[in-house]
């Protein structure tokens, strides 16, 4: 048996080494958060005493970064929304009929994520001309939940799988229907994977650069390309780039934060099969 | 009783032909009528001081013509992304568009912008006073296609010239601005370091600060652009020359010189806090601006020369057609307003616009006296740099994977200011990855 203080050492190595670590892994965004509230013209130095500033913040605010800040929480709020609204049904179906093509159709739905976003972006680019979507939030919401569809079905059917079907049976022989069943059964024990899905849907449009970029002009510009807007011929805008980048990360770990403790059970379901 | 044509008949005749000219479109202008009235003008350019300054004025263009203009200035890296794809596509999504200089051999040798010789020679559609020849031919060489076609009106001449922040310690140690490349380091050793001040710097984009002085020792990029693009990087001369400008960085630039962007550069400048650099004219020129702390030390000179010549660096951009547009004439009549004489003088004299490109503004005693800083004629200056271009030694920059070659030499200049390398080793490696980049990129060598 191993002493009480050999024990406490051994903690102690193991946690400082945790915080280490942690630090390592969360320096960059320390270093852009300091460096958001650094005077004009000394963000980029290293002093590490400075009168922090919410100058860049304020600049921000009176410029166009609010508009282009709501229309990314638009196109992933509703490409997130709309992606769960066909997806989950479909998931659903995948998961619990038994039809010829079912393999192949789940196949198909995959291949759409099997080629860099980059494959479509001329096709994309060529149609939304044509049809007037570019520079508008549906425009982008259509292009996200091109991928996000993907997932939601692929990921939402492994969770409805875990469902045991005994549950759906007792419904159904205490009179619910297909749908009635679906909502009130199945889905709510399948929400700590909805949420989790609703996540990763909500952080892959969130973080998007490249369809906002060629897809958008001004109207519905997102914020990871207003950023690098901020990259001005006269000099680069440091103090608000990283301003800017602060925000961004803000509505990601806020969302997570909330639903964190459906995110933990939501990706352990299914880990254990009884 | 014969037949007679009252007052009221003509008056009639003349209403009904006039709508009917007016319903399909062919009313000639006149004084009062909007030409481009239901007409919608997509134009875009990358963000700098012209074509922001311009925004302001577009607003009467739109009251003149009746157009509508959607004007779009995003950032320079996202400019080209989007750019690139619509010319590619021959998209309508715009109708005047800025072909930018490093990508003028792509957008102009592919066929996405279009030749504007017709529109210039059309007297429906350019005013007889418009001169296109007024425009230096420096910065319109470049625009042209294989065909000797101007496919572009340049709006800008970024030159390449020497400035000094503290141009009173230069004299003070006996020196005037460097002529050439033998007085630099005999200038830079004198007044490095006096007042706490290093002397040399250059933002570290040494694909650009640094071809001035390759080509000055009698080097190039390529063996013959834009016809044989064989670098030839690892030359004697190419190695002097690398040799040279590291030595400069190295000896004289301030500490972590090789970290240094654009931006940074002008702020040291203005700053005083770095002495001599050999940048962009719209950059040293901040130097004699309100809000400059050596506005009244600074000074100015040709980029100097080398022994085989003087090659300053001349990048011009300007507004092009794209192929796929739907409003040709209305673009083309967007470009005549933007560039004309009279627009571009309204923009020198109310917002001090100074790197214009018509020689006839240049010319002018007001712009001479305008431009004379701290009493050095950077008009002249200006000018004779922009003549200097029209020899062609630019044609390097203009060939699509030049970009490819750009980067080898920004490693292999920071390799030898690092002393991870010497001047030799560096060179023969920008030589070999140059190759293999160029080969990858589908260039037959």
């Amino acid at each position: 048996m191993r002493s009480a203080p050999r024990r406490g050492w051994r903690r102690g190595i193991t946690q400082g080494a945790a915080a280490a670590l942690l630090l390592a892994v969360l320096a960059p965004v320390l270093w852009l958060v300091q460096m958001s509230f650094r005077p004009h013209g000394a963000a980029l130095g290293a002093d590490p005493v400075f009168v922090p500033t919410m100058a860049n913040y304020r600049a921000l605010a009176a410029g166009g970064f609010p508009a282009s800040f709501a229309n990314s929480l638009l196109a992933s709020t509703g490409s997130t929304l709309l992606s769960l609204l066909f997806g989950v049904p479909a998931a659903y179906a995948m998961a619990r009929h038994r039809f010829r093509a079912r393999g192949r159709i789940a196949m198909w739905v995959l291949v759409t994520r099997m080629a860099p976003p980059v494959a479509f972006t001329i096709p994309f680019f060529l149609v939304f001309s044509d049809i007037g979507l570019i520079d508008t939030i549906p425009g982008l919401i259509i292009v996200y939940m091109t991928f996000n569809l993907a997932l939601v079905i692929w990921t939402m059917r492994g969770f409805f799988a875990a469902v045991p079907t005994a549950l759906e049976e007792a419904a159904w022989i205490d009179g619910a229907g297909v749908w009635s069943t679906f909502l009130r059964v199945t889905l709510p024990l399948a929400a700590p994977g909805v949420a989790a899905t609703g996540i990763l849907c909500f952080i892959m449009s969130w973080n998007d650069f490249f369809f906002a970029l060629i897809l958008t002009r001004t109207h519905a510009m997102t914020a990871p390309v207003a950023i690098v807007n901020f990259m001005q011929y006269a000099g680069w805008e440091w103090g608000k780039i990283a301003a800017a980048g602060v925000l961004v990360l803000l509505p990601v770990l806020v969302f997570t934060f909330f639903v964190r403790s459906y995110l933990v059970s939501g990706a352990l379901a299914g880990g254990v099969k009884e | 009783m014969g037949s007679t044509i009252g007052r009221r008949q003509v008056l009639a005749a003349g209403t009904a032909a006039g709508g009917l000219l007016a319903l399909s479109g062919k009313a000639p202008a006149a004084g009062g009528t909007k030409p481009l009235k239901g007409v919608t003008l997509n134009i875009s350019c990358w963000s700098a001081p012209y074509p922001l300054l311009l925004a302001k004025y577009i607003p009467e263009f739109e009251a003149e013509t009746g157009a509508r203009v959607i004007y779009t200035t995003p950032s320079f890296p996202i400019y080209n992304q989007r750019m690139g794809l619509a010319l590619a596509t021959r998209s309508d999504a715009y109708d005047v568009v800025n072909v930018t200089f490093i990508f003028i051999g792509q957008w102009i040798g592919a066929g996405w912008v279009l030749p504007l010789d017709s529109f210039i020679a059309n007297p429906k559609l350019t005013p007889a006073d418009w001169n296109a020849a007024d425009f230096f031919p420096g910065t319109t060489t470049a625009f042209r296609n294989a065909a000797g076609q101007l496919c572009a009106i340049p709006w800008i001449a970024d030159v390449m010239m020497g400035g000094a922040a503290r141009y009173d310690l230069i004299s003070k140690a006996g020196f005037a601005m460097p002529d050439n490349f033998s007085e630099m380091p005999k200038m830079l050793a004198a007044v490095n370091g006096k007042d706490g001040v290093p002397g040399f710097l250059t933002e570290n984009h040494y694909g650009w600060t640094f071809p001035g002085y390759l080509q000055g020792f009698g080097a190039n990029i390529f063996r013959n652009p834009p016809h044989d693009l064989m670098p030839v990087l690892d030359t004697p001369a190419a190695v002097e020359a690398a040799g040279f400008f590291s030595d400069l960085l190295r000896k004289f630039g301030p500490r972590g010189a090789l970290s240094y962007t654009y931006d940074e550069v002008v702020a040291a400048l203005k700053s005083g806090t770095v002495n001599y650099a050999t940048e962009n004219e719209a950059f040293v020129t901040q130097m004699a601006q309100p809000g400059s702390k050596v506005m009244r030390t600074c000074g100015f000179s040709l980029f100097p020369a080398g022994p085989a010549g003087r090659f300053p660096q001349v990048a011009t951009h300007g507004w092009g057609i794209p192929a796929g547009s739907r409003n040709k004439d209305a673009a083309w009549q967007f470009i005549t307003w933007a560039m004309s004489r009279k627009l571009l003088l309204r923009m020198f004299r109310e917002h001090g616009w100074s790197s214009v490109t018509r020689r006839s503004i240049v010319e002018l005693p007001e712009f001479r006296s305008k431009l004379t800083l701290n009493g050095f004629d950077v008009a002249k200056m200006y000018l004779d740099t922009v003549d200097l271009a029209a020899k062609g030694y630019m044609a390097y920059r203009t060939v699509p994977p030049y970009p490819e070659v750009d980067r080898q030499i920004d490693i292999a200049i920071q390799g030898i200011v690092s002393g991870e390398k010497t001047a030799q080793q560096a060179m023969a490696a920008a030589q070999r990855n140059s190759i293999v980049q160029l080969r990858r990129a589908g260039v037959k060598l």
